[in-house]
């Protein structure tokens, strides 16, 4: 009996726990509208090029007429003017104020400027360093701004000054840069960094006994410094890929041929070989290794035993066949003879190169001048941005940190002659840090703690350039790798930003301290329209426009985007807020009047004297893409068309596949919601009661959709975020038939005809022309009306191809053979001690930055509040 | 046999297994494929200078009596795939104490603990304190210990803010002070938790058994109160196998605690071993299985050696 009772108090006491433990110290979250909003006025306008919307009209004559205005020859304009930041709130602010943050675990800890490998050893990098330039906000807030940092002066273009040298030919521009440098730069410890410092440090990264991570950065890409690469291979071999980007290629398979030994050569003569371990940008950045499983066994094994120990495999007549006998099977996707050339490379032999012939000398004792490779297009933009990075190390320090080895791998003296191999350690410790940027490490633990204080000789806080910036004293980075550990830290206010998981946003997502950070990726439903796939399953009212847009008219995105993803906010268009469609700004695409139009007028709002709204912006605004009225109407009259062409007989039951990775919790929860979304459409009209969704659990749904076995999927595209206008062709236009990237199987863009009349004059072509060359990689796609013809789309202004597009957009949306659902994001907290600069994500600053971040509380006054804050 | 001579073997055994051991798991580790060079946009061949220079394109016997040389020479390599560079030993070195620190804390509370609540239940046996302890060791043991760390570091450090969520940096205190060890009581109490229960339902199983011994009822008899016939008796017998299952217990925890580490940011080298497998890094992988395999084989010979110190009737290396 009382072992009863001990039991029952026992029970009861637990029960208490379990209440206490799942009760909640904070209140209702406060309810907010900060979410990704769409820019309001802040947004450029679309000045030059544009629709005929500007002045708010209602409905405009003819809403696929763009006005053009072509991009300025040579570069673009940049912005220079940056944000002033809030006067007084900057490192002239006698209080202390501490940033806390966090970073998870890491397995690097180097922020050697030529080692540093991950995003937490670049957190450490970005504080105690400074670029040539950086960008920073801009006046307006909205878009970035170059200022000059380690640079005097902005790049000068002295090509001409170096003809005969360095690979300069008569005529040449863009390729030798002249940049001034900042005689007020300093190391922490006060050591003047002057043209010499430069130099050492260039050579150093590129010293081929050290390899250093970063060493590519100045041979690799864009920006190649001429001669960079023969310094740093002088006298070895390397393998070099037959395409680095999938766009440019140094051979076709046509330009090789077999030798007397069955191999694969080069018209040089070098001998190629089959790329396993690599990434391939032909697979996105996967290998093949990542692949081998999908490989048939014999295959794989076969290619592995062929491989050297890098996984490179001689491309013989035999292990070429192999190869080409999967990637050409129905497994890998059917590809031609001609694509094996993108899993190939050939070893190219360096001779030996001496220094003075690398393009990197100084011309004064704080000017040099970097010569590149090639010539640099929109030099205004891109030669900042690829000196936005310094590789400058302490040299006395650097030297200290070095560790020699010979070929045996044994440690050696720094004047041996045996020398084989360098480490280095430098960046790696408080010790064998030599900071010169606006921060200096003062403390650090390994995997624990890392403290880094401002950096009193530093430039920026003497030069009045940097006024209404850096209010931050102190960085406390703790390293913490459990999220919860972190959360209940925020919580209690000992850290001042936490990153959200989507277990966190049904509690957050409603937050006023919510910042979202955009990722490239929209997620969409995509119908299958194609009639005679839709009739083996008797579901052909897919094929029906009213029909589809009907179902997409019953979604409402915010509840789906709030309720099932993690962070995701609600989709209207195909490209989010992240791509950029003016590189000089940093605007984007998004947040333009053109592409704002596209959407206002996909979804039917009007605006302007005798619309709903007030203007573009309002209507903008209030898009929800969910009208149930109208859903309704739309689907009467679906069931109407559909019984009049034969494709519903009116009493069979209709189930439309919804094909899903897994039956997981949340595809049950989502395909609920669709389904209710379909039947709430359908109340009121012939379909109620006989249409409906069925879920079908397919890992393989991409590929079912390709050749037209299901209904609707989700499916999901990003792209590169510079690149905002080549998504449309390469992933929505390319083939209706599933053999290209296009998943809307059946919707053939190429018979439908589009008109768009520019400057006045009518030009028709197929919507998938229009994606062609407004996607730009075809010099021999042109568009003409018979009298003139149109540019390169390339040719025109931003706002001009932002016109162009927002007209494309919206017509391949209007035919509903894809619904956006939710743009991806990833989510966080910022606390209430302070704040970003602006509270929607910009590309290539973020919010600001720490720069400037500005606080509500100083560390004495938030050791009173924070713990009783709400989020 | 003598005991010098038993210890002498035993250490010579100890030796070849080590080799043994250290031969086996390099040669696996070897064998296994390094991870792809992944990095668009990179020069890969960055990495394979790199992985040259570090001597990984030698054959395997070369490599293997290359490294044996440096490790003879106190040299356990540097870090590749992790810590690139830097010396395995001194990141090692640098992670280890957090580790032993804390467990070692948690195994000194946990034992006079475990074994308080064990004697108690078994002295109470079938007595409904017996029962309650019986019953919240089932309990206590059958929850994994981040449950009791997560449970323990929201009420103990959130709700009420009696010590901090997470364990204190060097910066913030000294290793050995009371603030560090304040810090570090979340994590101590969580891992002391599994602990205290089985070593409380051992010692009290034990003890239970032991209490119903002839011998003991002849010490009552020859004069013994019971708390001497207990202590000097009952106990010291029950105790043969306990004090191994301390040591092991305090061995097994040297290696450190992933989850509790992670949960209480412990930079301890709980997933060092892990890492070192998944991303291949072979010098750290070397360094953590000697670490591992010299710990087991230590703890081998002293438990063995333990029970003759324990109960001299028991002799090792006799026949």
């Amino acid at each position: 009996m009382n072992l009863k009772k001990i039991l029952a108090l026992v029970m009861s006491l637990a029960m208490v726990v379990s209440m206490v433990a799942c009760g909640d110290n904070t209140t209702e979250p406060t309810k907010s509208n900060s979410t990704l909003a769409p820019a309001s006025s802040e947004a450029p306008s679309t000045n030059g090029g544009s629709t005929e919307t500007n002045g708010g009209s209602t409905t405009p004559s003819n809403p696929n007429s763009v006005t053009t205005a072509l991009a300025q020859v040579g570069s673009g304009e940049v912005g220079y003017a940056i944000y002033a930041g809030t006067a007084g709130k900057d490192y002239t602010d006698p209080k202390v104020y501490t940033f806390n943050d966090y970073i998870e675990s890491t397995t690097s800890m180097n922020w050697s400027p030529m080692n540093w490998e991950t995003n937490s050893d670049s957190y450490v990098l970005d504080n105690i360093s400074s670029g040539f330039y950086t960008f920073q906000l801009n006046a307006a807030k909205n878009g970035w701004a170059i200022a000059c940092e380690m640079a005097a002066e902005l790049p000068v273009d002295v090509t001409s000054e170096y003809v005969g040298k360095y690979g300069i030919a008569e005529g040449d521009t863009a390729k030798a840069w002249k940049i001034k440098l900042n005689e007020n730069a300093c190391f922490e410890d006060g050591t003047k960094i002057n043209a010499d410092t430069y130099i050492y440090s260039y050579q150093q990264l590129l010293d081929p006994l050290m390899i250093n991570r970063r060493a590519d950065s100045l041979y690799a890409g864009d920006f190649c410094i001429y001669g960079a690469k023969n310094y740093f291979y002088g006298g070895k071999s390397a393998m070099t890929l037959m395409t680095e980007d999938g766009e440019n290629y140094v051979y076709q398979l046509s330009d090789l041929t077999v030798n007397a030994d069955g191999v694969y050569v080069t018209p040089d003569g070098a001998e190629v070989y089959l790329v396993l371990a690599d990434a391939l940008a032909w697979c996105g950045g996967d290998s093949l290794a990542d692949y081998s499983d999908y490989f048939p066994e014999e295959i794989w094994t076969a290619l592995e035993n062929a491989a050297d120990s890098n996984g490179y495999v001689l491309c013989t007549k035999d292990n070429f066949a192999n190869l080409f006998a999967f990637t050409s099977s129905d497994d890998w996707g059917n590809e031609s003879e001609d694509q094996m050339i993108n899993y190939m490379g050939y070893k190219v032999e360096y001779d030996s190169y001496s220094w003075d012939e690398v393009g990197i000398f100084k011309t004064g004792d704080y000017e040099i001048v970097l010569v590149t490779q090639n010539s640099i297009s929109d030099a205004n933009y891109y030669v900042p941005y690829n000196l936005s990075s310094t590789y400058l190390v302490e040299e006395s320090l650097w030297e200290s940190c070095k560790t020699y080895f010979n070929a045996n791998g044994d440690v050696v003296d720094a004047n041996s002659a045996d020398i084989a191999s360098i480490t280095t350690v430098y960046g790696t410790s408080k010790d064998t840090t030599a900071s010169y940027g606006p921060y200096k490490l003062t403390y650090f633990e390994m995997d624990k703690q890392i403290t880094m204080e401002r950096n009193e000789n530093w430039y920026g806080y003497s030069d009045d350039k940097h006024l209404g910036q850096y209010q931050t004293d102190i960085i406390s980075c703790q390293v913490i790798a459990e999220h919860s550990t972190a959360l209940l830290a925020f919580l209690k206010g000992e850290l001042d930003n936490i990153g959200l998981q989507s277990d966190d946003m049904e509690k957050y997502s409603s937050s006023a301290y919510i910042r979202y950070t955009p990722q490239s990726y929209t997620t969409k439903l995509t119908f299958n329209t194609d009639v005679e796939s839709l009739k083996s399953r008797g579901t052909q009212v897919l094929a029906n426009q009213n029909f589809r847009e009907a179902f997409s008219l019953a979604i409402d995105r915010n509840t789906f985007a709030k309720s099932y993803t993690s962070a995701g906010s609600a989709g209207y268009g195909m490209l989010n807020y992240l791509y950029v469609y003016d590189p000089y700004t940093g605007a984007t695409y998004r947040d333009t009047d053109a592409a704002k139009k596209a959407l206002v007028d996909l979804y039917g709002l009007t605006y302007g004297d005798d619309g709903d709204y007030d203007d573009l912006d309002d209507a903008y605004d209030a898009i929800t893409g969910y009208d149930l009225v109208k859903a309704k109407e739309l689907m009467a009259k679906a069931y109407d068309e559909c019984i009049a062409d034969g494709s519903y007989d009116g009493t069979s039951t209709v189930e439309i596949s919804l094909s899903v990775y897994q039956s997981d919790d949340i595809y049950v929860k989502m395909f609920n919601f669709l389904n209710d979304a379909l039947k709430a459409a359908c109340e009121g009209t012939g379909f109620e009661g006989k249409v409906s969704l069925t879920m079908e659990v397919d890992a393989d749904y991409y590929n079912t959709m390709y050749s037209g076995g299901t209904d609707m999927i989700f499916s999901t595209w990003g792209g590169a975020t510079y690149s905002p206008y080549t998504l449309l062709y390469e992933c929505y236009c390319d083939a209706s038939d599933g053999s290209g990237n296009q998943m809307e199987y059946g919707f053939d863009t190429s018979a439908i005809d589009l008109t768009i009349t520019v400057d006045g004059e009518d030009f028709t072509a197929s919507l998938q022309k229009w994606a062609l060359w407004a996607d730009d990689s075809d010099p021999d796609c042109t568009i003409s009306n018979g009298k003139t013809t149109l540019k390169q789309f390339s040719a025109y202004d931003a706002d001009t191809r932002a016109s162009f597009f927002g007209i494309l957009e919206r017509t391949y949306l209007s035919y509903y053979t894809t619904t956006p659902m939710y743009y991806r994001n990833s989510a966080s907290l910022v606390s209430q001690k302070g704040d970003y600069a602006v509270t929607q994500y910009i590309d290539l600053i973020g919010f600001g930055g720490l720069a400037y971040y500005t606080y509500t509380y100083d560390d004495t006054e938030w050791e009173t509040v924070r713990g009783n804050l709400q989020y | 046999m003598s005991m010098p001579k038993y210890v002498l073997k035993r250490i010579l055994l100890m030796i070849l297994t080590f080799g043994v051991v250290a031969t086996m798991c390099f040669v696996l580790i070897k064998l296994l494929p390094l991870p792809a060079i992944k990095s668009m946009g990179k020069d890969a061949n960055l990495i394979i200078k790199k992985r040259e220079a570090m001597g990984y394109n030698k054959p395997l016997m070369v490599q293997y009596f290359r490294y044996w040389k440096h490790v003879f020479q106190g040299d356990l390599g540097l870090g590749e795939q992790m810590y690139e560079a830097q010396s395995v030993l001194s990141i090692v070195a640098q992670k280890l104490p957090y580790t032993i620190v804390v467990n070692l804390y948690s195994i000194l509370i946990a034992i006079p603990i475990g074994l308080a609540f064990g004697i108690y239940a078994a002295l109470r046996k079938n007595k409904w304190q017996d029962y309650v302890i019986s019953t919240a060791v089932m309990v206590v043991y059958s929850v994994p210990s981040y449950v009791y760390a997560f449970l323990v570091q929201f009420f103990l450090c959130y709700k009420t803010g009696w010590f901090s969520l997470t364990v204190a940096s060097k910066a913030e205190a000294d290793f050995i002070s009371w603030t560090m060890f304040k810090s570090m009581l979340p994590a101590i109490i969580s891992l002391g938790f599994g602990t205290i229960a089985g070593l409380t339902r051992f010692t009290r199983a034990e003890l239970a058994e032991v209490l119903t011994g002839d011998y003991l009822l002849l010490a009552r008899t020859k004069g013994l109160t019971k708390s001497q016939a207990i202590t000097r008796h009952a106990l010291r017998n029950a105790m043969v196998p306990i004090l191994p299952m301390i040591l092991s217990e305090f061995i097994g925890i040297l290696g450190g605690s992933l989850i509790i580490e992670n949960i209480f940011a412990i930079p301890g080298i709980g997933k060092l071993y892990i890492t070192a497998i998944n991303v291949r890094d072979y010098n750290f992988f070397m360094a953590l299985t000697f670490f591992y395999t010299l710990i087991d084989l230590v703890a081998g010979l002293v438990i063995d050696l333990s029970y003759g110190f324990i109960d001299p009737r028991i002799k090792m290396g006799a026949k």
